[in-house]
């Protein structure tokens, strides 16, 4: 049979066909305007009439069955050749990838931007003032007189008689309260200054004081705050003391304690065997500082309380040397 | 403090174990910071906080224990019977004000020998050393009852007499009034230190020390024993200026007991009767300035809600009797009368403290107030926004790579000489400490680069030779403003050094440019627009490599018809000099080390962070030309782009500048200079011959303006 001859041939053809080239010329051959094929449609008019229709059909057949075979041909040589174009492109994909560098933040300011937003969610604003302080501000207005022993408790930079690098950040509450009315409900971040340097003392270094005032304010208000700031810091389980204690701006006074997170109240070096940190101070505000500053202490009553963030930091991290934090070695720097 | 359990036994009835004593004790306010267990007895060591005084004392604490457990307090034996007679011996108080109460004591015949061992013990178990009976004596009363006495030998005070007054009112001419003091050492006084004087001169640094002249010897017969009240301010004065701490300025500075003091003077003449002998002669008391008693009053209905509970009002009267407070209740008023030992009880707030602290802060429920909608009164752009963009720079840095450093606000003479900066500068004119820890930080900074510069020498030491460093902080400008104070304005500073080829992957960009793109991000993240770099002359850089960034404002806001174009120096970046380089400890030849300064504030001051205002999406498209020109080397490509947008067309869309050559092939003097320009209009799609018109116009204005050629 003419066709069975014509699929005879294209099948050898095409097996041999290994390129793009060759199913062109395959195209060409079979089905171009002079190809077998077409050559054999045309052929058809020395048939007999009644006889065409199944030539007809059955060469079509053909026809689409070779247009068949060679697309998928083609595209089995495509894939072939691409391919083989890339393994020849192939990288080692080992090969560290060309990142752009990312640097690190500063471990204090990584607990204090944490501290920072955990008061934010609970509506404190933050409020800012000079580290260059009038010793009015940062003693005098807090209760704190010149030649009074309380002053013992902080070792002071002076500038001049009476400008202080301020060793707390409470002056920024005496300058808030100065500037507006309660209510007031803000912490104040920054740095501190205290003549003072060992392995457990720098002569800088950070705190975070907070204050709360309002006509309904309660101790055990003052409680409730903290011990949601210790929770959300430390984590759900952290127990929490509060211990009686002496701010000469706050009456009454407290340290506050937490659980030590490391030997979970075993004891053991960090805590010196107690089971317990301080971590914080807090107290109802002195009656003092709110006439100091104008405010009405029969209808006023506020809380305040204060944090070093470089313990906070310590305790996070594991950091047994606080002089570490403003080495500013790179190796310690970035592993946070 | 150190309170040996013993001790305190004598005063007060203890059962509970030492451990369950120092809890009890730390949770009432006397924090227990250590337990000392020894053969026969345990030794507490307590931290006395400054408002109580009353605690400096054996006694003091035995009260305390009294009040947390409700057991009776006893006081120690203090009865004798004295000669009866004239006393030849007198006491004149000069300054009142700072001496309220002076009384003296006169033994004669005693026995001056060692102390017995009961004695001896308990002193050392406070960390006393043992020296005689008679002031050993002295010092057990001082621990015993907390106030501080004196002995002296009678015999050496010349005149019989004792004259409390300042040196300045016993010094005899100019001279500054001087004591040998029995630590040896010669003192030189101011005038308003207080004195214990005889008729000829000072015997005693009054409640400090005494004078070596008037000891207590071997061969001391007769004695005066002095019990008196000092005032604090003036002796803590005394005492720091003179740089001397003992046990008894450290009580007098807190506040002694006016009242107590004459127990204390009975109890030491009991002891030193039984201990050494002699025989016991009348007493002068001058008391010119009596204890105020004072009175408190205050509601139980206050108190809790002070405290946000009820305390109910048996436990409080019980605690306020517990402590030796006396109290009269009507209604629901309370009259708080506090003994004369408790200087600390002034106000309503005191005897609150009182009543928690012992009821047990821990009884005291945590509560999480009410909370209404705060909402600030100012509407001012207060420090949280400017905190947030503080915050939202850092996170910037970090992701080019900058690790954040926290610096000292310090620096040294050496560090700012370094920089060479001239004497006329603002960073010249720095704010000193008084009273620095050392040297190098005598000053605060008054730019964040020498910060930078020691992280530098540090890390470089260490091997860490590629650095990418940022710090936000304030430095300090010598200028006052109305409040009094300096100017403490936010910086950003940055540093950037590169050891050189050893990467993987190249990026063969000069360093400067790398620094330069990094500040150009931040500045477009805050917002500056119409920023210039200009050549810097900062004498710390290098000249060819060091730009001074502006930004261009009208200052004539307000009245908008004369706009008048200002220039202000927002900071500067570039390569540090090869003079503050090799001046530094560590030897940094092969790489170039960047620095640049931000003044954060004055960009914050200035700029005004705007919303972006949404613009139709181009709907038409563009066609783009490129161009090289050749031009002379002297201008600088900023120059160029003015001169570029000089041109105005609104169908000109961007410009931008891909390549800058000089080298093979180009003229010394001369560099290509390539750029794309970007045509689009906002009516219509622009033709190929539309744009040939006018792009062959714009170059054409371009050679003329500056002088140079079309290449190739
Ligand atoms: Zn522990």
């Amino acid at each position: 049979m003419l066709y069975k001859e014509i699929a005879d041939s294209f099948n050898l053809e095409l097996d041999a066909s290994n390129s793009i080239e060759d199913i062109n010329r395959l195209k060409v051959k079979y089905l171009g305007k002079k190809g077998i094929i077409t050559e054999a449609l045309k052929g058809m008019s020395s048939l007999a009439p009644q006889e065409r229709p199944t030539h007809g059909q059955a060469l079509n057949q053909l026809k689409r069955e070779i247009e068949d075979l060679l697309s998928k041909r083609e595209e089995h040589l495509k894939q072939i050749d691409i391919t083989r174009r890339q393994i020849k492109e192939s990288l080692d994909i080992t090969l560290p990838g060309n990142r752009i560098p990312i640097g690190s933040l500063h471990p204090i300011n990584l607990v204090l931007d944490e501290i920072v937003d955990i008061f934010v969610s609970m509506g404190f604003d933050i409020e800012d003032g000079p580290e260059v302080e009038l010793d009015y501000y940062n003693f005098e207005a807090l209760n704190i007189p010149k030649d009074h022993p309380a002053r013992d408790m902080q070792d002071t930079f002076y500038i001049t008689e009476d400008i202080v690098l301020r060793t707390q950040t409470s002056p920024v509450q005496v300058r808030a309260m100065q500037k507006s009315s309660p209510p007031l409900r803000f912490i104040s971040p920054g740095k501190v200054y205290r003549c003072d340097s060992d392995i457990s003392h720098t002569p800088m270094f950070h705190q975070v004081e907070g204050l709360m005032v309002d006509t309904d304010i309660t101790f055990s208000y003052l409680k409730g705050v903290i011990e949601v700031f210790l929770k959300e810091f430390f984590g759900r389980n952290v127990s929490v003391r509060f211990r009686p204690s002496f701010f000469p701006f706050t009456e009454p006074s407290a340290e506050v304690d937490i659980g030590c997170i490391i030997c979970k109240g075993q004891g053991c070096r960090v805590c010196k065997e107690t089971g317990w940190l301080e971590v914080m101070g807090a107290g109802m505000v002195h009656p003092k500082v709110f006439e100091n500053v104008g405010y009405d202490t029969s209808i006023y009553k506020g809380f305040a309380f204060g944090m070093g963030v470089e313990r906070l930091t310590m305790l996070r991290y594991s950091i047994t040397d606080i002089r570490l934090f403003f080495e500013n070695d790179i190796r310690f720097l970035e592993q946070f | 403090m150190k309170a040996p359990l013993s001790w305190l036994k004598d005063y007060v009835e203890i059962s509970d174990k030492p451990e369950g004593l120092a809890y009890h004790l730390t949770m009432t306010g006397l924090e227990v910071e250590g337990i000392e267990y020894l053969d026969d007895d345990v030794v507490f060591d307590i931290n006395i906080t400054p408002n109580r005084p009353d605690c400096l004392s054996i006694l003091g604490i035995a009260r305390e224990i009294s009040a947390i457990y409700g057991k009776p307090l006893s006081f120690p034996e203090h009865n004798f019977v004295a000669e009866t007679g004239e006393l030849d011996f007198n006491i004149d108080i000069l300054d009142d004000e700072l001496c309220h109460r002076y009384a003296g004591r006169i033994i004669r015949g005693v026995n001056i020998e060692p102390s017995p061992q009961w004695l001896q013990q308990r002193l050392i178990k406070c960390g006393i050393r043992a020296i005689n009976n008679v002031v050993d004596i002295t010092n057990y009363v001082l621990l015993e009852l907390g106030h501080p006495m004196h002995a002296f030998d009678l015999n050496k005070i010349q005149g019989k007499r004792i004259i409390v007054a300042t040196a300045g009112k016993v010094r005899k001419d100019e001279n500054p009034v001087s004591i040998k003091l029995l630590d040896g050492s010669q003192r030189v006084l101011d005038d308003d230190m207080l004195l214990i004087n005889d008729a000829s001169h000072p015997i005693a640094l009054a409640g400090i020390m005494g004078g070596e002249d008037s000891e207590v010897t071997t061969e001391t017969k007769d004695l005066l024993i002095e019990s008196a009240w000092f005032l604090p301010s003036s002796i803590r004065k005394t005492s720091n200026k003179l740089g001397i701490k003992t046990e008894s300025s450290y009580r007098f500075e807190r506040g002694a007991d006016k009242k107590i003091l004459k127990k204390a003077l009975d109890r030491a003449t009991y002891l030193i009767h039984q201990i050494a002998g002699g025989k016991i002669y009348g007493k002068i008391d001058i008391y010119p300035k009596r204890h105020k008693e004072s009175e408190i009053k205050i509601s139980f209905k206050a108190i809790n809600r002070y405290i946000g509970m009820t305390i109910p009002k048996k436990d409080v009267i019980k605690i306020l009797i517990n402590l030796g407070l006396g109290i009269e209740t009507s209604g629901d008023e309370i009259t708080v009368k506090p003994p004369s030992s408790r200087r600390d009880i002034i106000r309503d707030v005191d005897v609150i403290e009182e009543v928690v602290r012992l009821y047990g802060y821990e009884k005291v429920p945590s509560v999480v107030p009410k909370s209404p909608i705060y909402i600030k009164k100012d509407t001012s752009d207060g420090f949280k926004t400017r905190l947030k963009r503080i915050k939202d720079i850092r996170y910037l840095l970090k992701g080019y790579g900058f690790t954040e450093v926290i610096n000292y606000s310090f620096m040294g003479e050496d560090e700012i000489n370094n920089l060479d900066i001239k004497d006329d500068d603002t960073r010249r004119h720095t704010i000193s400490i008084l009273n620095p820890i050392r040297q190098e930080d005598k000053y605060l900074r008054t730019t964040i680069t020498t910060s930078l510069i020691r992280n530098l020498v540090h890390n470089y030491s260490y091997g860490n030779r590629d650095l990418r460093l940022f710090e936000i902080g304030k430095v300090f400008i010598n200028e006052r403003q109305d409040n009094g104070l300096p100017k403490e304005p936010q910086h950003i500073g940055l540093l950037l050094t590169k050891e050189g080829e050893k990467q993987l992957y190249r990026d063969s960009s000069e360093e400067f440019y790398i620094l330069k793109g990094v500040v150009e991000n931040i500045l477009d993240d805050l917002c500056v627009k119409s920023v210039g770099f200009v050549r810097s002359n900062e004498p710390f850089l290098h000249q060819g490599k060091a730009s001074d960034i502006i930004v261009k404002f009208c200052s004539g806001e307000q009245t908008p018809t004369t706009p008048q174009e200002e220039s202000l120096k927002i900071g500067y970046l570039g390569v540090l000099s090869a003079r503050t380089i090799e001046r530094l400890p560590v030897k940094i030849l092969k790489q170039d080390v960047l620095i640049a300064e931000l003044y954060l504030d004055t960009i914050l001051d200035i700029m005004v962070k705007e919303l972006p205002i949404f613009k139709t999406l181009p709907q038409y498209p563009y066609i783009e030309r490129d161009v090289a020109i050749l031009i002379d080397n002297s201008i600088e490509v900023a120059r160029l782009f003015e001169i570029l947008r000089s041109y105005e067309s609104p169908i000109i869309e961007n410009i931008r500048l891909f390549d800058v050559y000089k080298g093979k092939g180009i003229a010394d003097d001369k560099k290509s200079v390539a750029f794309n320009i970007r045509y689009r209009s906002n009516e219509k799609t622009l033709s190929d011959s539309e744009i040939e018109t006018l792009h062959n116009d714009f170059v054409n204005f371009i050679l003329s303006r500056t002088g140079g050629i079309l290449r190739g």
